[in-house]
């Protein structure tokens, strides 16, 4: 059983490391602060969120995305053909993301993530996986403007997916995970997510891995399973419907559970969560599971982000210690 | 007919805004602010008098968001550290803590002041249980629907209060409504616990909508009025109302808030005259897109006044 979080973290911390960097980015935007400097505060950040998962004993840590504006801008700010737009609603959050807009083809003209991983990489000596957006959940919050075709715009962001999942790769990330919450929405085209997404692992040697989460799963679960990926990620949180619909599917993957909830401040206790494991446990062997809260924790203040990194390590530890 | 008005929320003056962050910081007393804020409540009752806009609000300059407001007055919430909501802004999200409870009345005293100034009706301003459940924590309520209705009780009691003050208008606030359609039913309900056996003229406004996921079940919501955003959408939203022979008012927002372009009387006649051709003239309130606070005072003044300017000249055309 491996634990983990999905992707980003707290950026300020009242409790702990600090809120300079909100006065830092206003400054930054008002040029009264240079890129290095900024630079050096978000390292700084980056740094005390890894120690954090560290110190809590987690098994596969992430960067926290202390950098990224939303799961998409990174990527779409350093892709020629995106212009940045207006804000719009993060899925069925109270929490907004700015819509790219892809005025012409995509081009990557160089690796995006690739440097900002290293440094995380290099914080610590526990291994750190790398996320990316998956193809499909990126065209979904894009408007289109060129290909006007939502396979071609799928199959475009895949290719740029991918070229970056190599490079990650490359800079020695064991795990390369691809966030997927457009899954949980609507009908999304399954047969399109999965050919894309085996498109964004293409030749990628590290181990790959498929995130859901928000929405419900409905007709998602089998297909995923099919999918060019060692894990699937499922969110059992949003929709607890979707812990029975897992138990009926065939499970031919590697699976990543959302056990804790992201997006509430209750902590789950030790007790509820071992009885989620022993579930879990009859679905999958234990090598093959990880377990992490539902979604990123940004959406929670930094003290119960906290804690619950500290519950999932703590909870981790006394079961297998049983 | 095509009686204008504002959605709730007007822009802050600079006086104001400085003021609330010395009080914060505990340089300014709460009497010295409340001072303030009651003279730029006078500022905004004047304003909207003169522009002669007929429902007036009071601009809820003693407010800052429109959750936490009635969360820091309510028993059961506690205020959170800070969490991100975009970009660079962050603000505090209440979690409810145990159970939620009114000691005393919340709004009731600035809607009488605001009344007393004024002959026009003024707007008792409420937000919805929804809303305050959904952007809220909960780690008391055992589900989102318990924590929901049971905010729905408080919100009851305070729109029961305004009536009992005069207010003939009683507006309920579900900005989150159209974030998970599949909740659609549970904010009916909620909603419907609010307003039931009210005789002021009830309203509620929707914003950031997936029209296409809750469109079937607007005409569900237990009020009298739904105030909708058009001109964000360029009135497309028309579309979804031809030939539905919507029985309820509706609040026609015809200016965009989130735009510092000031729309002409023309741009704003002609509009109205298309969403006339869907809706009945005595069906319709025009007013802006939504709540004006993040334009600046003047942008507000101007947009208000397109308002009422188009309005009037629609009006005139009717007649004749
Ligand atoms: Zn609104």
């Amino acid at each position: 059983m491996i634990t983990t979080l999905v992707g980003n973290y707290p950026k300020v911390a009242e409790d702990t490391y600090s809120t300079k960097l909100i006065g830092s980015i206003s400054k930054w935007q008002r040029q009264e602060m240079t890129d290095a400097q900024l630079e050096d505060i978000l390292r700084e950040i980056t740094r005390a969120v890894i120690q954090e998962q560290e110190q809590a004993g987690l098994d596969l840590l992430t960067d926290g995305q202390i950098r990224w504006e939303d799961l998409v801008t990174p990527m779409a700010k350093r892709i020629e053909g995106f212009e940045i737009n207006g804000l719009s609603r993060w899925f069925d959050n109270n929490v907004y993301y700015r819509r790219p807009v892809l005025h012409k083809k995509p081009v990557r003209k160089g690796p995006i993530l690739v440097d900002e991983y290293r440094f995380a990489a290099g914080c610590t000596k526990k291994p750190v996986k790398a996320v990316l957006p998956g193809p499909t959940t990126f065209a979904t919050v894009s408007e289109d403007r060129h290909f006007k075709s939502e396979r071609r715009l799928i199959l475009a962001l895949a290719e740029i997916i991918n070229a970056e999942a190599l490079a990650l790769a490359e800079a020695g990330a064991p795990l390369i995970q691809f966030d997927e919450p457009a899954l949980g929405f609507g009908k999304p085209n399954m047969a399109l997510a999965v050919e894309a997404l085996g498109i964004a692992t293409k030749g990628v040697k590290s181990k790959t891995a498929v995130y859901t989460y928000f929405g419900s799963l409905n007709g998602a679960l089998s297909p995923l399973m099919k999918a060019k990926v060692d894990v699937v990620g499922i969110d059992i949180v949003s929709e607890p419907k979707t812990l029975g619909a897992l138990k009926r599917t065939k499970i031919t993957k590697e699976l990543a559970v959302g056990c804790l909830d992201g997006r509430n401040t209750k902590l789950e206790s030790v007790g509820e969560l071992h009885a989620l494991f022993n579930v879990l446990k009859k679905l999958v062997p234990a090598d093959r599971l990880y377990i992490n809260p539902n979604c990123g924790l940004e959406f929670l203040p930094h003290p119960q982000a906290h804690a619950k990194v500290r519950r999932l390590a703590e909870a981790a530890r006394t079961y297998r210690g049983r | 007919m095509l009686l204008t008005t504002s959605v709730g929320s007007l822009p802050k003056p600079e006086y104001l805004m400085k003021a609330r962050s010395q009080a914060r910081k505990g340089e300014l007393s709460a009497k010295e602010l409340r001072q303030l804020e009651e003279r730029a409540t006078r500022e905004w009752i004047k304003t909207q008098e003169e522009l002669g806009i007929d429902v007036i609000v009071d601009g809820e300059q003693y407010r800052g968001d429109m959750v936490a407001y009635f969360a820091e007055h309510l028993g059961g919430f506690q205020n959170s550290q800070l969490v991100r909501s975009y970009g660079n802004r962050y603000y505090r999200k209440p979690i409810i803590m145990g159970k939620i409870t009114r000691p005393k009345p919340i709004t009731i005293d600035w809607w009488k002041f605001s009344q007393r100034l004024t002959k026009h009706p003024v707007k008792g301003m409420l937000t919805g249980p929804y809303t305050i459940m959904d952007w809220s924590f909960n780690e008391y309520y055992p589900s989102r629907r318990a924590a929901t209705l049971a905010i729905a009780q408080v919100v009851r009691e305070e729109a029961r209060d305004l009536e009992k003050a005069g207010a003939q208008y009683i507006q309920v606030d579900e900005p989150a409504i159209s974030t998970r359609p599949e909740e659609m039913d549970l904010a009916i309900e909620a909603l419907g616990i609010v307003t039931k056996g009210l005789k002021a003229k009830t309203i509620t406004h929707i914003c950031y909508g997936n029209f296409t996921a809750i469109g079937p079940k607007l005409h569900k919501l237990p009020v009298d009025q739904i105030d909708l955003e058009f001109a964000n959408r360029d009135f497309e939203l028309l579309d979804f109302f031809k030939g539905k022979r919507f029985s309820k008012e509706v609040g026609l927002g015809v200016v965009d808030v989130h735009n510092h372009r000031i729309e002409s009387r023309d741009e704003v006649v002609s509009n109205l005259k298309r969403a006339l051709k869907v809706f009945k003239p005595e069906q319709v309130y025009v007013d802006p897109d939504c709540g004006l606070k993040t334009r600046t005072v003047e942008e507000a003044v101007d947009k208000l006044r397109v308002v009422v300017d188009a309005a009037r000249a629609v009006r005139e055309q009717l007649v004749n």
